[in-house]
């Protein structure tokens, strides 16, 4: 055929072939599952000699299911929800495989319309309106482990509201939660984007707060798939890893192929929402519905050179320090092992020295949250128990240093 | 329970197979001679699986497996007297996954069967891996060419030719093969 082709076909046909050639692979109609659509339709798994099939899933729970079952063999999946089937803590216990992250930033805690007419705008409203009234709130997250409602609590208790005894928690699908906001059946919603961006599009809610307010640069989707997975085809494994690292780089080279990926992620089969929606929180433009417009330099990312993809060890961490802190783990599990033996760090290495893509020397980064704590991974256990609000099991115990 | 297209190629107007698969308590759903179109009698009656009682393989034979194998695949076990490993092969080759010389004893179907569902069954998912590699190089191969048309038309290098695609795709919501074959069907309109 030509020159330039027959490097790749002997790499197929070499010992670093996929065992398996075509991946079956789950996604939630979200922009920060972009780096994963890009990858399957713009040609960069053939290469590899690998095909991905995409699964569009209606919940969080569905794609559970069928990553914990098999019949997806990848997925974009929630850091929140892999350490809990690895941990057990929602139905049966799976050995679980972070291959990469696919993202940081992009996700927000909206309230709705009818909140901003009564003047629920600031936090310092949203703190009296759920002290001073008898009337719970109703706020959704995307699962019940998951990084939504993570973020949701953090956010509450850094404002000084109990999320687990000051206001109702209930799960929603992504794309649902506009319905149920205008439906009046929530009074706010965290959850991915586009679909806090389409609340305040269709006037129908404001953004309170940000992901990336409550951690600038914070962990968000990851590539998952099951341990046995991962050990039963990792030039498989590697190999996806490898595309989707390409199309991560590819998203992020200019302001034209962000757009152009906002395009392709509104189609029907995709996201489903429109281009409008998709593109301005892409491209980092952010108007919260009350006014306030500013370019966000936390806005999401795909690559970051590489920041973003690392499976940072106390990334997967430091979601088992929040399960403990809110009485989902009863005990200090054994964090750095734990976090060793899912975050794929030596199959990541490979994928990403093979791209020329830097491989941070230290599995774990430092970061300060919105509560002027610093995460670093260095003792979790100590991390866990260090927060004023909280619903750890053994209270008494409890020490905490704020 | 398992339902079987029983094809009778001797010259026995009653072949030794179907009282044997009686016994062994399996439901034959049709007998036919071999002067049939197989294809379409797998069509009509949808078996689980075919067996063949033959002599000897013959080539009209053989080609009627090819045509199940091709177009409705199915387990196919082949009971012959014909020992020749050459025609053995020839049969494998042709899509039979079991090929049992002589002796046809009614406890010994089930094993057999089983086996040839299992074989089939491995085959099968190794065909489709196949295919799915065929396609993909094929699908690489149309995406090089219309790389390199582009290349010549825009005066450009190989990464800008291939982002200038991937961006015409997306903003399209079409994959980046689909513009490749529009950029070849172009360059060939235009020659």
């Amino acid at each position: 055929m030509n020159d330039s082709l027959t490097p790749s076909l002997a790499w197929v046909n070499g010992s670093d072939a996929p065992e398996l050639t075509s991946v079956d692979l789950g996604f939630m109609a979200l922009t920060d599952s972009a780096s994963l659509i890009v990858a399957a339709t713009q040609g960069f798994a053939q290469p590899y000699g690998l095909h991905i099939n995409l699964h569009r899933q209606s919940s969080w729970a569905n794609l559970r299911d069928k990553l914990v079952s098999g019949e997806l063999h990848a997925a974009h999946s929630l850091y929140g929800l892999v350490y809990a089937v690895q941990l057990g803590l929602a139905g049966p216990a799976k050995h679980m495989a972070v291959l990469m992250g696919l993202n940081q930033n992009g996700q927000s805690i909206n309230l709705s319309r009818s909140l901003q007419q009564a003047g629920v705008t600031t936090p310092d409203a949203l703190d009296r309106r759920t002290h001073q009234s008898d009337s719970k709130l109703t706020f959704a997250q995307t699962f019940p482990t998951g990084n939504h409602a993570l973020w949701l609590y953090y956010w509450l208790a850094s404002q000084g509201i109990h999320p687990l005894r000051d206001v109702d928690s209930v799960v929603v699908p992504p794309p649902q939660m506009v319905e149920h906001l205008q439906a009046g059946r929530i009074d706010g919603f965290c959850v991915g984007e586009p679909w806090g961006a389409s609340a305040v599009q269709q006037n129908l809610g404001f953004t309170l707060a940000t992901s990336q307010a409550i951690w600038p640069d914070h962990p968000e989707k990851v590539l998952a798939c099951s341990a046995e997975f991962a050990g039963q085809y990792p030039n498989t494994a590697r190999a996806l890893v490898m595309a989707v690292l390409e199309a991560s780089r590819f998203i992020e080279e200019s302001a034209d192929n962000r757009r152009s990926t906002a395009q392709l992620l509104s189609a029907a089969e995709y996201v489903n929402a429109p281009v409008g929606a998709i593109e301005s929180r892409l491209l980092g433009e952010y108007d919260d519905g009350l006014g306030n417009r500013w370019h966000d330099h936390h806005a999401i990312r795909f690559h970051g050179d590489g920041q973003v993809n690392m499976p940072w060890l106390s990334d997967g961490m430091w979601f088992m320090t929040q399960f403990r802190r809110w009485g989902l783990l009863r005990e200090d599990p054994d964090y750095l092992g734990v976090a060793r033996s899912v975050q794929q760090l030596g199959l990541y290495r490979e994928a990403a020295e093979a791209l020329g893509i830097a491989v941070p020397p230290s599995p774990m980064r430092s970061s300060q949250l919105i509560d002027g704590k610093i995460w670093d991974g260095s003792d979790p256990a100590r991390y866990a128990r260090s927060f004023k609000l909280h619903a750890l099991a053994d209270a008494a115990l409890v020490h905490a240093d704020r | 329970m398992l339902r079987i297209l029983l094809i009778n190629d001797t010259p026995k107007k009653v072949g030794r197979l179907k009282a044997a698969l009686t016994e062994a308590g399996f439901e034959v759903i049709d007998e036919s001679g071999l002067i049939i179109d197989l294809p379409a009698r797998v069509q009509a009656v949808r078996p689980d699986v075919i067996l063949i009682d033959t002599e000897s393989p013959g080539r009209d034979v053989l080609e009627q497996v090819v045509l199940v194998t091709r177009d409705l695949p199915r387990p196919i076990v082949m009971f012959t007297d014909e020992h020749d490993p050459g025609v053995m092969r020839q049969a494998i080759k042709s899509g039979v996954s079991a090929y049992i010389v002589e002796g046809i004893h009614a406890q010994r179907l089930q094993p057999i069967l089983d086996v040839a569902m299992a074989r089939f069954e491995s085959d099968q998912d190794l065909r489709a891996q196949l295919h799915a590699r065929d396609q993909q190089l094929a699908e690489r191969k149309r995406i090089e060419t219309a790389k390199g048309l582009l290349m010549k038309m825009k005066q450009c290098n190989e990464e800008e030719a291939y982002t200038l695609m991937r961006r015409q795709a997306m903003s399209r919501q079409q994959k980046l093969i689909q513009v490749a074959e529009q950029i070849i069907a172009m360059s060939e309109l235009l020659g």
